[in-house]
């Protein structure tokens, strides 16, 4: 039992020969400062085909496992509505998480990282997989040019701002994690699309067991990638959860049956009991 | 107390000192090796890079058992993945193997062998050590051998499959009892017994990779089946990625019925009628296939031309017309019309029954039913239909069977209980021992079963379990505290599924064997002992040896003598690689239809039957003496079946392989129904005590959600965050006219008893029903299961996740009123007929 | 006047004494043996001392019965079934960055390693986790022993250094839970047996962070004066 097990059928490794040249760098890769010219850098994004979905919480339970997320909170969530009239009753399936939004156009910066009193923290560079440098800017609560909004838990005072800034409600305080600069407060935590697993090359958690290949993770600036051929084909640029919020999110839903309003139950004010898996 | 300081300090250090130089403490020394510092310990500095692992290795949370990696890091489990190298899970776990996590490291879980030192169900136990327990058992059974009395040792098991099952099998015949009981029959024996009865052999497979219809009576498969993860993705990919229809029938709006193409509400128990309806049309307007025809037997006669079988099938359903089903099925009969019509169209279709269409009375003969409509439809063992399927075929060494080696007849029920037992009756095994009749055992060891949780009217049968005068010594293998393990006298603890070996195999979704294994991923919790390194140990302390030296030797051993496996490296590379499937390996499709060679010494026509058959081999003394009493009359001669004659042409067909004596052929006409007063021919024979309902009673049935399995998975706490109560289902209108609304609190009753639950009102069930998931009401399943990690006084859990513990409601046990009833058939439990009331409270 | 050598080595020998009886009080319900030895007038001494007794219970109850009672005890207290006082440190102890604290947990993980770093390992025979109180403390009792062996050998620095890694054990495992846990069981227990015996504890992991500290800045006062 003390072999290494290398998996003959190799995960698809998302990170080879991803990427186009980014030409309008501020266009394509908002909220960094400077880019190098030729760097390539990815825009992860999550595309979410509601056809496949089959509300088994599979995702939902891969995800405490891999990120040791612990009771009372969710990165992950799906939610369930039954609706219609007995015999033509019909109950659908909603997997959400963080959006990984690019923030609206005038800014490119999302509400959460908006009000993050650490940002903008210190300069950053993001290193692309062709050895480009990017610039950006740090915070407890930050979006790195590749599109991934993230927490730095050591930055986080605890402050709770983003918790509630977040219009989908998918942030919530760890209660196993100090506030770095504050260390009476919890941190803030949050989907952060396996952002060690990516680097690795394989998939997320939430994806990697997906029965249905309802959930399909890629780049969204490889056009030969599934994610840029699915956002085309079934033009998903639109099918986000609140577009109205201007947030631009960058999980897609493939809806054919045009049902994510009213399936969608959005967060009431200073609440989150929207965003907990419960099987009714 | 005193603070210490220097002078108390050293009188206490000295008295010690003296306890510990008398030699206390010698001999139990945790820490091996010798203390050694680099540098005379300057810089001191653990090491602190991690150790991972990623080691292959099977699920067992449910009998999918899917093969899997499991993720380490410093000894600890991390992480659980599908296996991305085998056929049948395709890399995909479901929730309840992602929480596998929790099985090893649950607050509650048993890590030592207790002995109960109190009254039973008095929660006093005493640690002891495994070789105290080991004596302790050996001493209650070398005496009932040594006496030629080895039956008087019963075992029972709940979830035991492949090397598990085998390892305890081989214990137990050399041992020299017989008295075993299983689970089957509250799980679905009754659909096995059903197949026998024409296939001589069981499991359904379902092609989804190369369907393009499917109907589906009574399976959640989207959220629990027997094989979930190989099918579930398989279904919805074909039905998004290639437009494949999928029908649902069930009394509630299941996920699986939620993502059809649309679900049909029925009444409980009517899934047979409908089929025969579907049947009807089919037969009527000539929708039928010919070509499975002559494979199938539908009249007395084994040789009727199929003209002859088409008009006899006519006649045997001309009075389950549509219209006939609507009135009792509620579905209407224009819907059975079309979907009989899509289904005999379709180039290939499947047919999916399970538990909503079995656990009913004559279950078994509704799933007769759903062989003859696929096989009509030339959609049964063809690809992309209803298909016979396959597991690995492992070999394995044995031990020589006890000289003395019986049992006592306590499985099969009670007299007259059910007709063909043949997956036994074991939701009645206590209530036999408690009656007496067949005699008690002396020794009863129940693993990985929880018999006063999963079976009906369960607080009686905990009370047997309890009762010492019915059965002195009880001894359980368990990894929690649970609603049995609470009367036993010996509690041993069990490894998880994650600290041990087997080999494995489950049936695949291809048609392709898979052949793969169970590995340990760390070294057992606490002193958790495998069972399959347990009966060696034992045996030796009885007085006999086993043919292998532990679960892991059984695995090796098994490896090496594999054909297949052998070839490619034998257990190294299972170990390595965990799974292996012949790449040359077709699939199983037309395994009937093969041509056979009758020139064989002793094999001879039997003309009545059309079988070939040996004569030799089946024992008769002269071919002459055979002749004169056939097939059908030498007792055992099934054993000796070679072929069936179909139109003068020798073919495999449908070999006898189980307890009933039958032909090649599919005997939807059979006389082993017949003899036994029961329909020859798929029927519909609605529930006496259903005829009889008044009209404020409902039925009740329960079901599975996807994320628990039915009784080893609440102390998860991933997966009861997620789903801890169980609310009754009911439907607006039956919810109206008893005045409940959603959320009320509400009483369900009959006879047995009540409980006590709330109302989930919803359009999503049909209207004379009220479903009950079946997980909850625990009474002991630790802190996430039933709320208190102590069964005497309460108090917190040792988990500190436990104070992040948002819920307090652990739900209600439905079974507490479900009396344990056979279909009179196969004597598998009727899960989904009782009758009830349900009030507001 | 004793030399400052022997009073190390004397206070060396006096904590591996009490470590080693604590690691054998925790490790299993306790043995015939163990009980004789305690009922000896010399043990009851030493509890008086401590303004302490186990005499009522010796004289109570017999032996055999005293053997099956705290048997009956141990699990009630340390085993279960149900609300047990789980005697592992990843059971009482935060973890760091989100990793969650349970059986086998990252303290039971952090034990491993340090007592690897020493060369030690959970024997095979061993069927526990590294992070129970009494392989802690019976990893105290062998680094004393090596330290009175440096001692003897008059090794100095290494003597120092071994207290100081004595030291960092106990400042980040054994400081962090054991009062603690001590507390819950003085809370839960039945008889006195167990109850006296956490109070002992208790107030030894007091006792020696004082020591400890003071054993360090001793050393180093003699090591500047001799200097």
């Amino acid at each position: 039992m003390n072999k290494i097990y290398k998996p003959k059928i190799g995960r698809r490794n998302v990170l080879k020969g991803v990427g186009v040249t980014v030409a309008g760098a501020t266009a394509l890769v908002a909220g960094a400062e400077t880019v190098e010219a030729k760097a390539t850098v990815p825009r992860w994004v999550m595309v979410m085909d509601l056809r496949k979905c089959i509300g088994c919480r599979a995702c939902t339970v891969a995800c405490k496992s891999e990120n040791d997320v612990s009771l009372g909170r969710f990165r992950t969530v799906i939610q369930e509505k039954t609706v219609g009239k007995f015999p033509d009753t019909k109950k659908w399936f909603l997997p959400i998480m963080c959006n990984h939004c690019e923030g609206n156009e005038k800014d490119g910066i999302p509400p959460c990282v908006k009000v993050c009193p650490e940002y903008p923290g210190k300069r950053m560079t993001f290193k692309t997989a062709d050895g480009g440098k990017v610039r950006y800017r740090g915070g407890a609560t930050y979006k790195r040019p590749d599109g991934l909004v993230l927490i730095d838990s050591e930055l986080c005072i605890g402050c709770g701002k983003c918790i509630d800034a977040c219009p989908y409600g998918v942030r919530s305080f760890n209660p196993f994690v100090k506030a770095g600069k504050d260390q009476t407060k919890q941190a803030a935590d949050k989907c952060d699309m396996c952002k060690e697993r990516i680097a690795n090359g394989i998939d997320p958690s939430c994806v990697n067991t997906c029965q249905g290949r309802a959930r399909i993770f890629g780049d969204l600036n490889d056009p030969n990638s599934e994610v840029a051929k699915l956002v085309k084909e079934h033009n998903l640029a639109k099918n986000v959860l609140l577009p109205e919020e201007d947030t631009n999110p960058h999980v897609f839903y493939i809806d054919p049956d045009n049902i994510l309003k009213d399936l969608y139950k959005k967060r009431e004010k200073g609440k989150l009991d929207h965003y907990v898996d419960l099987i009714p | 107390m005193e603070k210490l300081n220097r002078r108390n300090f050293m009188i206490f250090a000295g008295a010690s000192g003296t306890a510990l130089a008398a030699g206390v403490g010698k001999s139990k020394k945790a820490l091996a090796g010798n203390v050694t510092f680099k540098n005379g310990g300057r810089d001191f500095s653990p090491l602190t890079g991690k150790e991972r692992m990623a080691i292959p290795t099977a699920c067992w949370s449910c009998v999918t058992r899917d093969s899997m990696i499991g993720y380490v890091e410093d000894g600890r489990l991390k992480k659980l993945e599908g296996h991305p190298g085998s056929i049948r899970t395709l890399g995909k776990l479901c929730a309840k193997g992602q929480a596998g996590v929790n099985q090893v490291y649950f607050p509650d879980r048993i890590l030592h062998p207790l002995q109960r030192v109190g009254k039973r169900g008095e929660h006093k136990w005493k640690r002891i050590s495994w070789d105290d327990a080991l004596d302790l058992i050996a001493s209650k059974l070398k005496p009932l051998r040594d006496a030629g009395t080895p039956e008087l040792f019963m075992y029972q098991y709940g979830r035991h499959k492949a090397s598990q099952a085998a390892t305890m099998y081989d214990f137990m015949a050399a041992y020299g009892t017989k008295t075993i009981g299983n689970h089957t029959s509250v799980c679905e024996a009754g659909k096995w017994v059903g197949q026998e009865s024409l296939w001589g052999g069981m499991y359904d497979n379902w092609d989804y990779d190369k369907t393009d219809y499917v109907v589906n009576f009574g399976s959640n498969q989207f959220e629990a089946h027997t094989n979930h993860i190989p099918t579930s993705q398989r279904l919805i990919r074909a039905m998004v990625d290639r437009g494949v229809p999928l029908y649902t029938f069930d009394v509630r709006l299941s996920n699986t019925a939620a993502k059809s193409t649309k679900w049909i509400p029925i009444k409980p128990g009517h899934d047979g009628l409908v089929m025969l309806a579907m049947i009807n049309v089919i037969m009527n307007e000539g929708l039928f296939r010919k070509d499975h025809f002559k494979f199938m037997r539908v009249t007395p006669d084994y040789h009727a031309t199929t003209d002859q079988k088409i008009a006899a099938i006519k006649r045997e359903v001309a009075k389950f017309t549509p219209e006939f089903a609507e009135q009792k099925s509620s579905v209407p009969a224009a819907i059975i019309k079309e979907i009989a019509r899509g289904f005999a169209k379709a180039k290939a279709a499947c047919l999916v029954t399970y538990r909503g269409t079995v656990m009913h009375y004559h279950g078994a003969d509704q799933e007769r039913a759903a062989m003859l409509l696929a096989a009509i439809t030339n959609n049964l063992d063809t690809p992309g239909g209803r298909v016979m399927g396959v597991g690995a075929g492992w070999k394995a060494p044995s031990t020589p069977a006890a000289k003395v080696h019986k049992g006592l007849h306590l499985k099969d029920g009670f007299e007259g209980e059910a007709a063909f037992p043949t997956h036994h009756v074991s939701h009645q095994i206590l209530p036999v021992i408690k009656d007496g009749f067949a005699g008690r055992p002396k020794v009863y060891w129940w693993s990985c079963y929880n018999p006063a949780f999963v079976n009906g009217d369960n607080k009686e049968l905990s009370s047997i379990l309890r009762d010492e005068s019915i059965m002195p010594f009880l001894i359980t293998t368990t990894i929690s505290y649970d609603e049995s393990s609470q009367y036993a006298d010996l509690i041993l603890p069990d490894v998880t599924y994650l600290e041990r070996w087997d080999w494995e195999d489950m049936v695949s979704a291809n048609q392709i064997a898979e052949f793969y294994i169970r590995q340990p991923l760390i070294k057992p919790l606490g002193e958790a002992r495998c069972q399959g390194d347990v009966w060696p140990d034992l045996a030796k302390r009885i007085g006999f040896e086993m043919a292998w030296k532990s679960k892991k030797d059984y695995v090796r051993q098994s490896c090496e003598m594999t054909p297949g496996v052998k070839d490619v490296g034998g257990f190294d590379y299972m170990v390595k690689e965990g799974v292996w499937h012949d790449p040359n390996d077709k699939g199983n499709y037309g395994f009937y239809a093969k041509k056979v060679d009758v020139s064989g010494d002793g094999v001879i026509l039997d003309d009545k039957t059309g079988v070939y058959w040996n004569w030799k081999k089946a024992g008769v003394e002269s071919q002459a003496k055979a002749k004169k009493e056939g097939y059908l009359g030498i007792p055992g001669a099934k054993s000796s079946y070679v072929a069936q004659n179909i139109e003068g042409t020798p073919y495999s067909a449908y070999a006898p392989n189980t307890s009933f004596t039958k032909s090649g052929l599919l005997d939807f006409y059979s006389d082993n129904f017949k003899s036994k007063g029961l329909p020859a021919f798929p029927t519909y024979t609605p529930a006496p005590d259903h005829e009889a309902m008044a009209d404020d009673e409902l039925i009740m049935t329960t079901y599975k959600v996807a994320v628990h399995s039915h009784s080893r998975t609440t102390h998860c706490k991933w997966l009861s965050e997620i789903k801890h109560d169980n609310p009754g289902w009911i439907n607006a209108d039956t919810a109206a006219q008893r005045g409940i609304s959603d959320g009320d609190t509400i009483k369900v009753h009959n006879e047995l008893g009540s409980i006590t639950t709330t109302a989930y009102v919803t359009e999503g069930i049909i209207p004379g029903v009220i479903a009950i998931s079946h997980h909850f009401g625990r009474q002991h399943s630790g802190i996430y299961g039933s709320g208190k990690s102590d069964p005497i006084n309460g108090g917190a859990s040792n988990d500190p996740d436990a104070t992040n513990m948002t819920w307090k409601k652990h739900g209600v046990h439905p079974n507490a009123i479900i009396p344990n009833r056979s279909d009179p058939i196969s004597g598998t439990m009727r899960w989904m007929d009782t009758v009830v009331r349900v009030n507001k409270a | 006047m004793a030399s400052p050598r022997n009073d190390m080595i004397e206070m060396a020998k006096a904590r591996t004494n009490v470590y080693g009886l604590l690691a054998d009080i925790f490790r299993a319900e306790p043995s015939q043996d163990l009980l004789s030895k305690l009922k000896d007038k010399e043990f009851s001494i030493a509890l008086h001392t401590l303004n302490l007794s186990l005499d009522e219970l010796f004289e109570s109850t017999s032996q055999k019965q005293l053997l099956e009672d705290l048997a009956i005890e141990y699990t009630y207290l340390f085993i279960g079934p149900g609300s047990h006082i789980s005697p592992h440190e990843s059971m009482h102890t935060q973890a760091r960055f989100g990793e969650v604290n349970e059986l086998w947990g990252v303290a039971t993980v952090d034990v491993k390693k340090f007592m690897e770093g020493a060369g030690l390992k959970v024997a095979e025979s061993f069927t526990g986790m590294p992070d129970h109180i009494s392989i802690e403390f019976e990893f105290m009792q062998r680094l004393l022993l090596k330290e009175v062996e440096a001692w003897t050998a008059d090794e100095q620095e290494f003597g120092a250094n071994i207290i100081k890694i004595e030291k960092r054990f106990y400042d980040e495992h054994l400081s962090q839970w054991v009062s603690i846990f001590c507390d819950k069981v003085i809370k839960a227990a039945k008889g006195p047996f167990y109850r006296q015996f956490c109070e002992v504890t208790k107030a030894f992991i007091d006792f020696e962070k004082v020591i400890m500290q003071d054993l360090i800045d001793e050393k180093e006062e003699t090591d500047r004066l001799s200097a």
